[in-house]
């Protein structure tokens, strides 16, 4: 049987297009929200590292299928390797209702001022496709606003000096710090840095109908066992279902965009649960599937007037795929300065974000989240024993005694750092999957050692007794979980793949909400902003769209 | 001609022979693996316990780190089966030809000797092929870090020895550090 006629699809139920479909649902216009994965299951791996979003060795709990999805790496020489999710490489997020909000870190912050406009603020950089977004921060705060009240935000930005104007305070009062933070806050105030409690999409307090946290030890990487988390899953996505306008349509995989002859979308084929293909027609289609999937949808999609893919009529998708190269340095003490409770992460610096002479960009300083034990067998200082009795003593010795200070960098935009389908390589569904290839920019390296020296000085001022730097931003492709870039936003249509709003330049009712349309991805982690992009592209299309058309 | 069901025949087969026909599958079971011969097990127990030895805390063999990889081997990680199968053997000859012994019984010094020359790659390709001994090396040393300090339901990490050890509570309390002091 067809299935019935919607007003809107939303394919990828994540931090984009969960937002996109409630402010779809709640103002009357119907949308079948597609998910390629199930509901995340919260307790079935609440201890278990190594099938955690941390080491996905031996499974990826919260999707994709590793049988089913592979990928294409094509490293610097051109060799090139097929990669599964439980293998590096992968960049992988999650494919489940609410993606990478069920299990992340869930840092909440908003980008600075600076930014929006990277040219502006840098100029021109040899090498990268470095631009100014079409929005300013001051056009997207109000974006900003809702994402924090409505997914749930606990901080206090007035403890930041360095944090973008804002309206309003964020809706929960701050975590407090962790042993190893409060060590860490002191000497950093010795230095002259500015620390103050990292923002987070947690409760630390209950908010919206759900418990505050509880301090779990194992948090970044994991479900929340009490759903203090907040992601889409347990926020807009539910009220969206609750308005009687939004069908989530789970486990069914959209492989293609289909665009008539006049440059319309018209819906979508896609696979059912069952595996079975079906199609599903709209009015309008918002494609929020993360840096990565979206890309490969889009190169998937061939029409008449887009032979390349939709919206690639000037070679601008896929390209400048970005993520965040993560740059610090650890540090040993000799009392045991971690306390362990969840999530370990609670202090950070925007002391290195912007205005630092010589660098573009930055990035933010924090502590880090809580240690894995597998993990923790790599980190070690230089020239360590990697196995035997040295190798035990000090994992039994300096579990408790190590502490780390890291960020993300801002990672320069790159041309050829790009996301292809791969000719040969197909999915479980025939599908051609997606292959990233492509350097960072020789910058981002610089830039980690820099921000690397400042994490070490912390640790040094904070006493430990040896610290060492591992300092990132080499090699590539880039990408991971922090994804960005791949269908930039823009006012020319030959140089980028959607206008300000989301919209496919050319295809007036094809849209994207995810960290693909960002032009850069900040020193920060992204969420936040993706939230921020999806109430932003969301808003515009319930103010705009009626019925079957634009007002 | 008579039919004899199923249920008949396991009723027959039991009063017959009791217990002893379908025992001996049980036995074998017991102590042996999913993919390791038992030679193979006894050259990998050796590796693994030299990359995490007992000392005044249980080491990679008392932990049952061997039964992590075992299990692994015929599941997840089936792409890395020629490499052990390889890995082992290569490993074996060369201790043999130098000497005259099996990798389990040389004694500690010698297997530590052997085994920093195949992590730096020192070991020849005449003295070893297919595959090279630093990857066999890298792929072990990393199977046990996961089988001891990984969740025991994969296998290894048996009763949360390594937790134990690194001071970790275990199992976990959902929320108990809210309430430390």
């Amino acid at each position: 049987m067809a299935n019935k006629h919607v007003n809107a699809i939303v394919i990828g139920a994540g931090a984009g297009g969960g937002i996109v479909a409630k402010e779809l649902a709640i103002n009357g216009i119907s949308v079948v929200l597609f998910e390629r994965g199930e509901w995340p299951n919260y307790d079935e791996h609440p201890n278990d590292e190594l099938i955690s979003q941390r080491t996905e060795v031996l499974g990826s709990p919260f999707g994709p299928d590793h049988l089913r999805n592979p990928r294409v790496v094509t490293y610097k020489g051109g060799s090139k390797q097929i990669v599964t999710p439980i293998r590096g490489g992968y960049s992988n997020n999650a494919a489940c209702v609410g993606s990478g909000t069920v299990s992340y870190g869930a840092m909440a912050w908003r980008f600075m001022e600076e930014d929006f406009k990277l040219k502006t603020t840098y100029g021109s950089v040899e090498g990268s496709t470095l631009d100014d977004w079409p929005i300013s921060y001051e056009e997207l705060e109000p974006y900003y606003e809702k994402a924090e009240w409505e997914i749930g935000v606990s901080g206090d930005d007035t403890q930041n000096p360095f944090a973008p104007p804002r309206k309003k305070k964020q809706p929960m009062p701050p975590f407090e710090y962790n042993q190893e933070a409060k060590v860490l806050y002191e000497a950093s105030k010795r230095l002259g840095l500015h620390p103050f409690p990292i923002p987070m999409l947690r409760n630390s307090v209950p908010y919206n109908n759900r418990a505050g946290c509880i301090r779990n030890r194992t948090c970044c990487g994991f479900a929340c066992p009490v759903d203090a988390k907040n992601g889409t899953q347990n926020t807009v996505i539910p009220i969206a279902i609750q308005s009687g306008n939004c069908e989530l349509r789970t486990g069914s995989k959209v492989v293609e965009i289909m665009i008539d002859d006049q440059g319309k979308a018209t819906g979508v084929k896609y696979f059912d649960q069952n595996d079975k293909p079906q199609i599903q027609t709209a009015d309008l289609v918002v494609v929020s599937g993360a840096a990565i999937e979206t890309a490969r949808l889009l190169l998937n999609s061939k029409s008449k007037l887009f032979q390349n893919g939709a919206g690639n009529n000037f070679d601008w998708v896929g390209r400048n795929l970005m993520g965040h190269a993560y740059t610090g340095a650890y540090g040993l003490f000799d009392y045991d300065i971690l306390d362990f409770s969840g999530p370990g992460a609670t202090v950070a610096w925007c002391d290195f974000n912007h205005h630092n002479p010589g660098i573009i960009g930055g990035g933010l300083l924090a502590n880090e989240f809580n240690r894995m034990p597998y993990l923790y067998t790599n980190i070690r200082p230089p020239q360590s024993a990697r196995w035997g009795k040295g190798h035990k003593d000090f994992q039994r010795s300096m579990y408790h005694r190590t502490a780390q200070v890291v960020g993300p960098i801002q990672e320069l935009p790159m041309f050829e750092s790009r996301v292809t389908v791969d000719p040969e390589v197909k999915d479980f569904w025939s599908i051609p999957v997606a292959s990233m290839s492509g350097e960072r920019h020789h910058l981002d390296h610089e830039h980690c050692k820099f921000l690397s020296s400042k994490a070490e000085s912390i640790l040094k001022e904070a006493g430990a007794y040896q610290t060492w730097q591992s300092v990132g931003g080499q090699g590539g492709p880039s990408g991971g979980q922090h994804q960005n870039g791949t269908a930039r936003m823009g006012n020319d249509k030959k140089t980028s793949v959607v206008n300000k709003f989301g919209q496919v330049h050319e295809i007036d009712n094809l849209f994207i909400a995810d960290g693909s349309i960002m032009l850069n991805g900040g020193g920060f982690n992204p969420a936040l902003t993706i939230m921020a992009l999806g109430f932003w592209v969301g808003g515009h299309l319930a103010k705009n769209f009626s019925g079957t058309k634009f007002k | 001609m008579t039919t004899l069901h199923r249920r008949d025949f396991i009723k027959t087969a039991g009063l017959a022979f009791g217990s002893v026909l379908l025992f001996p599958s049980c036995l074998k079971q017991t102590g042996s693996y999913r993919f390791f011969t038992a030679e193979e097990a006894l050259c990998v127990i050796a590796l693994c316990e030299q990359i995490i030895p007992k000392d005044q805390s249980p080491g990679a063999t008392d932990a049952g780190v061997i039964h992590y990889i075992d299990r692994q081997l015929s599941g997840v990680f089936q792409y890395d089966q020629e490499t052990y199968r390889n890995g082992i053997k290569n490993l074996q000859n060369y201790c043999r030809i130098k000497s005259g012994k099996n990798f389990e019984s040389l004694t500690a010094i010698e297997q530590i000797k052997v085994m920093k020359l195949m992590e730096s790659t020192q070991i020849g390709e005449k003295d070893w092929s297919p595959g090279h001994p630093s990857d066999f090396f890298n792929l072990i040393l990393s199977h046990t870090m996961q089988g001891f300090y990984g969740s025991p339901i994969h296998g290894g990490n048996k009763d949360f020895m390594s937790f134990e050890m690194l001071r970790i509570d275990y199992p976990l309390v959902i929320g108990q550090n809210r309430y430390r002091t």
